[in-house]
């Protein structure tokens, strides 16, 4: 979810304004020459106006040993140039078992740096999953606010010398946070905070076909194979809880276009508390602030003067 | 549920009421092309995804050394907001030359990109 040039003496005044609205903002994951794609496993680096809907996954053995399809939305609104808001839900079905709607879960989003040289973006978060707003099966799980400090970080490879010109389409990206619940302790069950970490590396063709060679096929040139990483690390209560670590490894692609983007990704176990089985992860995502329309730009569009962005 | 999807395809709906043509300008095709090998060149042409606003869209070219070669003023084709033309000024010498363009579609969006080309002897 986000980064983001006259002349003669009588186009000075409309240079200085539109300096004002030309520059400001992150529209999606850009920095420099790079375009972070949304990844499903873990958040792109970048601050943006961006729709996910929906993001539907389907896992043949959880850790409960049950089938589970899940689905769910995201809109991130920008506030500032740097600073969003991200609403999320969506419900989920278990067989055998039964069927909820997940607690409503909120973010804010800051664009913390963007250094476009470099290729190097990073952003920061505070994520907060509500208590009592779920349904179902996780109306009762969810007694407690838990909160998420949080931190994104994207980083290309374009500096790389000529030499080595066809690696510079790659990209990591990283994510670290900690999910922690109001209380450890309710009426004698505990509850668990863990360390969530997860990192993604990315083959961009669409970088390769502007910045190494040219790629005739029209399809291809739109693709980023990825591989993402993403792993949930009980650091307290996990032993109470009879809970350890969880992860999956997630090979796929996404197919980006100008407005929008779709990617597709197997969920591959990587730990046996994780689940049995392959499963298969999907979304489509919108760039709002590519499609004009009565909500694309940041409410505040110039800040408010108090911090880059802000 | 039903009630829920009609909210959804509604709001959708007026999401994107007024969608146009308007995102990023990604470079699509250049000549000469990104990473070719060309006998000469007279001039830089991009093909954006988008139309681009000339009056923020611009490169740069430098050659062998790292020397800056001089350029004309760019312009975009006539009829086609979506090409960039910009005339080389001189003949180019033989050699690996990098181009180094910014571009502002018509939306206000920036995105810029570097490629290079060969001049063969």
């Amino acid at each position: 979810m986000s980064s983001i040039p006259i002349r003669p003496i009588s186009g000075a005044l409309l240079a200085a304004g539109a300096a004002l609205w030309l520059t400001p903002a992150y529209p999606h994951a850009v920095c420099g020459d790079r375009v972070f794609p949304a990844t499903l496993a873990i958040d792109d680096p970048g601050v943006l106006d961006e729709l996910t809907l929906p993001t539907v996954s389907w896992v043949p053995n959880n850790s409960d040993g049950a089938h589970e399809w899940d689905a769910s939305f995201s809109w991130t609104k920008t506030i500032t140039p740097a600073l969003s808001v991200v609403i999320g839900s969506g419900p989920t079905w278990e067989h055998p078992g039964s069927y909820g709607w997940n607690p409503l879960d909120t973010e804010i989003q800051y664009q913390l740096l963007c250094v476009p040289d470099a290729e190097f973006m990073m952003k920061i978060g505070f994520d907060v999953t509500w208590a009592g707003t779920g349904t179902g099966m996780f109306a009762a799980s969810g007694r407690q606010n838990t909160y998420s400090p949080l931190v994104d970080a994207g980083l290309g490879f374009g500096t790389l010398p000529s030499s080595l010109k066809y690696l510079r389409p790659f990209a990591v990206t990283a994510e670290f946070s900690t999910s922690a619940p109001g209380y450890d302790w309710v009426n004698g069950t505990p509850y668990v905070t863990t360390f969530n970490w997860g990192f993604t590396l990315q083959y961009s063709l669409p970088y390769f076909s502007s910045h190494v060679a040219e790629i005739d096929n029209d399809f291809l040139k739109h693709l980023i194979p990825v591989a993402e990483f993403a792993f949930q690390t009980p650091i307290h209560n996990g032993g109470a809880a009879g809970q350890s670590q969880t992860g999956y490894f997630q090979p796929g692609v996404v197919y980006i276009a100008d407005k929008w983007q779709v990617a597709l990704e197997a969920m591959i176990p990587m730990t046996g508390a994780t689940g049995h089985g392959a499963g298969v992860i999907g979304s489509l995502d919108f760039y709002l602030d590519d499609i004009p329309n009565r909500i694309d730009e940041p409410i505040f569009p110039h800040g408010f003067g108090i911090a880059p962005g802000i | 549920m039903r009630n829920l999807s009609w909210k959804i395809a509604v709001a959708l709906a007026f999401v994107f009421a007024a969608a146009q043509a308007f995102a990023h300008a990604q470079l699509e095709k250049a000549t000469p092309p990104v990473g070719g090998t060309v006998a000469s060149a007279s001039e830089i042409r991009l093909e954006f995804s988008e139309d681009v606003e000339p009056r923020f869209t611009g490169l740069t070219l430098t050659g062998p050394g790292g020397a800056s070669v001089p350029l004309g003023a760019a312009k975009v084709e006539s009829g086609d907001q979506k090409v960039l033309i910009v005339p080389i000024a001189k003949a180019l010498a033989a050699g690996d030359y990098t181009v180094r363009w910014h571009a502002v579609s018509v939306d206000t969006h920036h995105t810029q990109g570097t490629f290079e080309f060969t001049v063969k002897p």
